[in-house]
């Protein structure tokens, strides 16, 4: 790779590039994200370089492993270039007939297109998709077009212009001035005008000055950054040389999380490559002016993405806050200016060079401009990487784009802004989304997790799983952080457990109080959020759990047992064997209970129970029926048909009970006298004595015994008789087996017939 | 030196540029409560028992005294209503750990009996002071923290402290919450910090 | 000598092809050379001291090394890993954190001698060492397992039944978050967000990502690793 030593330079190996690539030649893209991956993305480019290369088509088709697309739900996504033709979902197998079909056929493989849910229409190509047309990818979008690992590919579309222009026709003011008319506000959390903060450390006294990307994205739910670092590392990195180029600082810092590596392995690479380059380094461009970067990795504390926290890590000091009255864009790393921004923020940069202040200005709301990635995950339909204008309301993300609830849930609630932030029921879903207008509700944009919460969800369980978090993400530093959430979260615990007091939410609260206006930095003073949010939101829940010991989303584990519907149990066995604590009592025919002595409400009877039977579920707040009780041991059954008799007798004994068996009513009503039964099942044709009379001499005998009849040939009046004489039930045969059980065991409402199927997952 | 002119609690106070407001008010005879501050030591932050209420270009909030540096023209109420709660929550927080020593005299100041709360007594603050004297002073470095959030743990190093405490023990004085005093009889000292909880767990 | 100490020459002599004189003369040159650089005097003499029990913690801990010159062996092997990753930072104290990250992910674990080996050369108080160490989740101070397992925990797959899936997993493995098991097979780890949110709720080993796997199939996959 030749170095480029001038604009010149860099616009001829664009052509040069340019004039290599033939647009109109087939080009397969595959998404080769960490969520893709997650679907063995590798192995379905495996899979097309083997068949390429099989059918001899690698002189006309061309591979590239790409960044993150955004529908993340429906990965691995394969895009075939020039039509832009979107396959989603494809696995391995899918691999020859995309080739033979599409490649070579020019024909659609319609089952791995997208399919509008409610029209059934099929959607061939990616930009017409709902989940995408919806959006404004202006950042996000160069992901699906690039290989993160070949700087050419950004260059292609433009990569790197900016830079040019920064350098050679704006001059450091200009830059600066663009950058504050547009109105970068920060995309971390904070909105800070970038402008401003560049400003800041320009003009601070003191050298040297740094620039930082704040790539240590911690939370829970977001990973916006991620997916632009892993997939456009260039964007990132033209807009933080244009940053420093404007502020005056020559060394620059991107500190990455480690739980991150191909992040840091394709900034790395981007790195090398912009190096060798001249794009990054001495003189860059031929313009004079040097800068260079080094990455810092981060070592696994959320607190440590805190700005002041993360500085003092790039020290070599440990990761903790520092009291933030003089800012770091003044006094940062060794005292010197040195002004930090995330990630999303740098991104922005080149695209408000090339395209202009007033163009940014034209995109979103009043206060905040441009768009927003946002990371739309929990229980929504399509999941994944949304960007939008500011000001798109939280109903338009979650059902135009996001595809609604999904199993027919009901919306609950969304969580936004991460562990900093709060939950935004329903009736506030026409919110706008910008930096200012969720803060007034209690909760904040935040870096853009948003998290969807379905009617399943518990709200004080929400608000312990974030303080949690927060507890062992905390330095410890500062007394009414470490403290206050030490409380908080065993306050929680408490009443997610069963155990909450009167008293406790107003303690909550006041705690909360402490927390907000001591604490030594933001991590501490946005820790009572989420309880703030829930208790403003859902106090009800709060009040349920600690006065009525009761969850009403049935998730708190002390407060729920899980119970098995005996009408609805068909004794198939799948809970029991899968109970890792063998709680689960029952047999082939017999209704399965759970001992809640033993069971450890882990949920996995709930999960494996076949959904057409749906006889587990679980209860709160309302005491466990107690199981129907087994008091049928012994049953006579008097039947002349041998056949039918051994069977019924077979199929009896293995449902665990004592059968005697006998053909005569004469000889049943010996047999009575002679043995204790609690149960006789009386067939009404029967040789000598019928069966009526049968009954009605064996209940003179016992009063107590359970009679069930059992008839080929049913009428009412025999019906009416028998139930008079004093049968408690009376079967026609044919009659399903399970359904004499049901009436054995005295449950009072027998199903319909069901006929036993095999059972599958 | 810039002389420097600020209003505590009503009071027109003089002060040298690059003092805190902590130093400036103890120096006009203000008393501001502390816990992690020593004037032997750089000034910490981690207590927040010095938070004052300051107002500024009609912007007010709170800060800690101990690190904010004094302005012209700031206004500064040591002991408001909003201050007063919050030391007595902060208070309320730390007693369970510590709850006799000067933690229980400075509690009964600001009307606090006992604790709502609890938590384990380990007598330890983690205000930090031993190991910024055995750091700053001393420049030994025989203890330090460990561990972080409610993990965290003030432990005398056994790669250390065994060379060098035995004749020191000056940290000893500085300790608010007892730990110290109360752990080593300033001859023996942890023979394997490695066993520490961490490993346990 | 006695009977032991006769058995106990023997022994190392057929180990190691040598005389009993060889021996002699040897430990005599290694005497030599422990006096001329000054080994047996302080400083110097309590800082061996302390690498050498350092060593025998170390040996103990990774319970295979039974041997004292096995586990010098070891440590010295581990020192040279800690200089590598300290040379390719130059030296700067302020990398000190990528340098604990790079001994971390060659040795598993960050042992007591590399700890002390990177304070020595890098002049960083001890204290700040093991703070740093402590602090964060990547360090670990004890062994790791062959195979790291990761259940996210973070908010999305948390509203996906990522406790149930833990479950799960610890039912399979019969470990708890933060243990290895007896062979050192598996640490078990929970995360706070993988960043795959769409898979979840996720379980990560060695970097491979398993989504909602099945009671059968969390089974199956801990069965794949060695």
């Amino acid at each position: 790779m030749a170095r480029l030593s001038s604009p010149a330079d860099l616009e001829k190996l664009r052509q040069e590039i340019l004039s290599q690539r033939d647009p109109d030649r087939l080009c397969v893209t595959i998404c080769s994200g960490t969520g893709c991956q997650c679907h063995r993305s590798e192995k379905v480019v495996d899979a097309f370089v083997h068949e390429i290369e099989k059918l001899g088509l690698q002189g006309r088709v061309d591979l590239r492993c790409t960044g993150c697309h955004g529908f993340c739900e429906r990965g691995p996504i394969v895009v075939i270039f020039p039509q832009q033709i979107c396959y989603l979902g494809v696995d391995t197998k899918d691999v020859s007939e995309i080739v033979s079909q599409t490649l070579i056929g020019n024909k659609l493989v319609k089952r791995l297109l997208y399919k509008d849910v409610e029209t059934g229409q099929h959607v061939a190509y990616e930009n017409e998709i709902p989940f995408y047309k919806n959006q404004k990818r202006i950042v996000f979008g160069s992901n699906q077009l690039i290989d993160p690992k070949r700087i050419d590919d950004y260059i292609t579309l433009g990569g790197y212009f900016a830079l040019d222009k920064a350098l050679f026709e704006m001059g450091r003011d200009k830059v600066l001035q663009v950058v504050e008319d547009a109105n970068l506000r920060g995309r971390g959390g904070g909105g800070f005008p970038a402008g401003i903060k560049w400003e800041t450390t320009r003009n601070a006294p003191g050298e040297p000055k740094y620039v930082i990307v704040n790539a240590d994205e911690g939370d829970p739910g977001a990973y916006m950054d991620r997916s632009l670092l892993e997939g456009n590392p260039h964007s990132v990195l033209e807009g933080l040389i244009i940053g420093a180029y404007a502020i005056g600082s020559h060394e620059g810092f991107i500190y990455v999380r480690q739980e991150y590596p191909l992040a840091v392995q394709n900034i790395t690479i981007a790195l090398e490559q912009a190096r060798e380059y001249g794009l990054l380094g001495a003189n860059i461009l031929g313009s004079g002016f040097d800068f260079d970067v080094q990455i810092h990795r981060g070592a696994g504390a959320f607190v440590s993405g805190e700005s002041s926290a993360l500085m003092t890590a790039i020290e070599g000091r440990v990761g903790e806050p520092r009291p933030k009255y003089i800012r770091t864009a003044v006094s940062g790393i060794e005292g010197k200016p040195s002004t930090l921004n995330n990630v999303e923020t740098w991104a922005n940069v080149p695209l408000i060079i090339n395209n202009g202040a007033d163009w940014y200005r034209s995109i979103g709301t009043e206060g905040s401009k441009g768009t927003k990635i946002f990371s739309l995950v929990g229980k929504v339909n399509n999941t994944g990487l949304v960007e939008v204008p500011m000001g798109t309301t939280l109903r338009e993300i979650i059902f135009d784009i996001g595809g609604g609830i999904p199993n027919g849930k009901k919306f609950k609630t969304v969580q936004t802004g991460g562990p900093s932030g709060g939950c935004i029921p329903e009736s506030l879903l026409d919110m706008p989304v910008d930096f200012d207008k969720l803060t007034t509700v209690g909760s904040m944009m935040g870096s853009g997790g948003m998290i969807v919460m379905d009617e399943d969800t518990c709200m004080v369980d929400v608000a312990r799983y974030f303080t949690d978090f927060l507890t062992q993400e905390s330095c410890g530093k500062c007394v009414p952080c470490r403290e206050g959430l030490r409380q908080t979260l065993n306050i929680l615990k408490n009443i997610c457990d069963g155990r909450g007091k009167e008293g406790d939410i107003e303690l909550l609260e006041e705690i909360s109080e402490v927390m907000k206006d001591a604490s030594l930095c933001a991590l501490g003073a946005t820790a009572p959020n989420p309880v703030l949010s829930t208790i403003k939101y859902f106090r009800d829940e709060y009040e349920a759990h600690i006065q009525k010991k009761r969850c009403p989303a049935k998730v708190c584990r002390e407060l729920i047992t899980y119970y098995i519907l005996p009408e609805r149990c068909q004794a198939c066995l799948i809970c029991a064997r899968n109970c890792p604590t063998g709680a689960i009592t029952g047999g082939k025919h017999l209704i399965h209970v759970i001992d809640q002595e033993k069971c450890t409400k882990c949920g996995i009877c709930f999960e494996v129970c076949p959904s057409r039977f749906n006889a587990v579920v679980k209860l709160s707040g309302e005491p466990v029926p107690p199981p129907v009780p087994r008091i049928t041991k012994h049953i006579l059954l008097v039947e002349d048909e041998v056949i039918f008799r051994e069977s019924l007798r077979d199929w009896l004994t293995e449902g665990g009970y004592q059968v005697t068996t006998t053909g005569d009513g004469e000889e049943a009503l010996k047999v009575i006298r002679g043995q204790e039964f609690d149960t006789i099942i009386l067939d009404l044709k029967l040789p000598g004595k019928d069966g009526i009379e049968v009954l009605k001499e064996a209940k003179g005998q016992k009063p107590s015994l359970k009679a069930i009849i059992i008839t080929a040939y049913p009428s009412p009046e025999t019906a009416t008789e028998a139930m008079k004489a004093g049968a408690i039930d009376y079967l026609i045969k044919p009659f399903n087996p399970e359904t004499l059980e049901r009436v054995i065991a005295g449950v009072p409402e027998a199903k319909p017939e069901v006929t036993p199927e095999t059972n599958e997952r | 030196m810039e002389s420097i002119r600020l209003e505590i609690d009503g009071k027109f106070v003089e002060a040298q540029e690059g003092m805190t407001i902590l130093q400036a008010a103890r120096g006009a005879g203000i008393d501001i409560p502390t816990l992690c501050y020593d004037e032997r030591l750089a000034p910490y932050g981690a207590c927040r028992l010095c938070t004052v209420e300051i107002t500024k270009d009609n912007r007010t909030r709170l800060v800690a005294s101990c690190v904010y540096l004094v302005e012209e023209g700031l206004v500064v109420e040591t002991n408001s209503e909003r201050v007063s709660k919050i030391r007595k929550m902060l208070l309320e927080l730390l007693l369970p750990l510590a709850p006799t020593g000067p933690l229980e005299s400075l509690a009964r100041k600001y009307g606090l009996e006992g604790s709502r709360l609890t938590a384990e007594q380990t007598s330890c603050v983690l205000c930090g002071l031993c190991v910024r004297y055995c750091a700053e002073i001393k420049k030994a470095n025989a203890i330090g923290f460990i561990g972080r959030g409610i993990d965290r743990e003030v432990a005398f190093l056994p790669e250390v402290a065994p060379k060098v405490c035995a004749s020191c023990r000056e940290c000893f004085a500085i300790c608010p919450g007892g730990k110290l005093a109360s752990e080593t009889d300033g001859v023996r000292f942890p023979i394997s910090i490695w066993q520490s909880k961490q490993e346990l767990r | 000598m006695s009977e032991e100490q006769i058995q106990i020459l023997s022994r190392l002599q057929q180990n190691s092809n040598l005389s009993k004189s060889d021996i002699l003369l040897r430990g005599l040159e290694i005497l030599g050379e422990y006096y001329s650089l000054g080994l047996d005097q302080p400083p110097l003499s309590l800082e061996l001291r302390n690498l050498e029990a350092a060593a025998m913690h170390h040996a103990e801990a990774l319970r295979q090394i039974r041997k004292k010159e096995e586990a010098i062996k070891q440590v010295i092997q581990e020192l040279g890993s800690v200089d590598k990753a300290i040379d390719k930072y130059r030296g700067s104290k302020s990398a000190l954190i990528q340098i604990l990250l790079d001994i971390q992910a060659q040795n598993h674990w960050l042992s007591k001698p590399a700890l002390m080996w990177v304070s020595e050369r890098l002049g960083v108080p001890w204290s700040q060492i093991y703070y740093i160490a402590t602090f964060y989740k990547a360090f670990s101070l004890t062994p790791r397992g062959r195979h790291i397992i990761q259940v996210c925990l973070g908010t999305a797959c948390q509203v996906r039944g990522a406790p149930r899936l833990l479950d799960k997993v610890m039912h399979v493995l019969k470990i708890k978050p933060g243990e290895t098991d007896q062979e050192q097979r598996f640490t078990l780890t929970t995360v706070n967000c993988l960043g795959c949110c769409a898979l979840g709720p996720v379980v990560v080993v060695d970097g491979n990502y398993y989504s909602r796997p099945s009671l059968e199939e969390t089974k199956q996959i801990a069965a794949s690793y060695e």
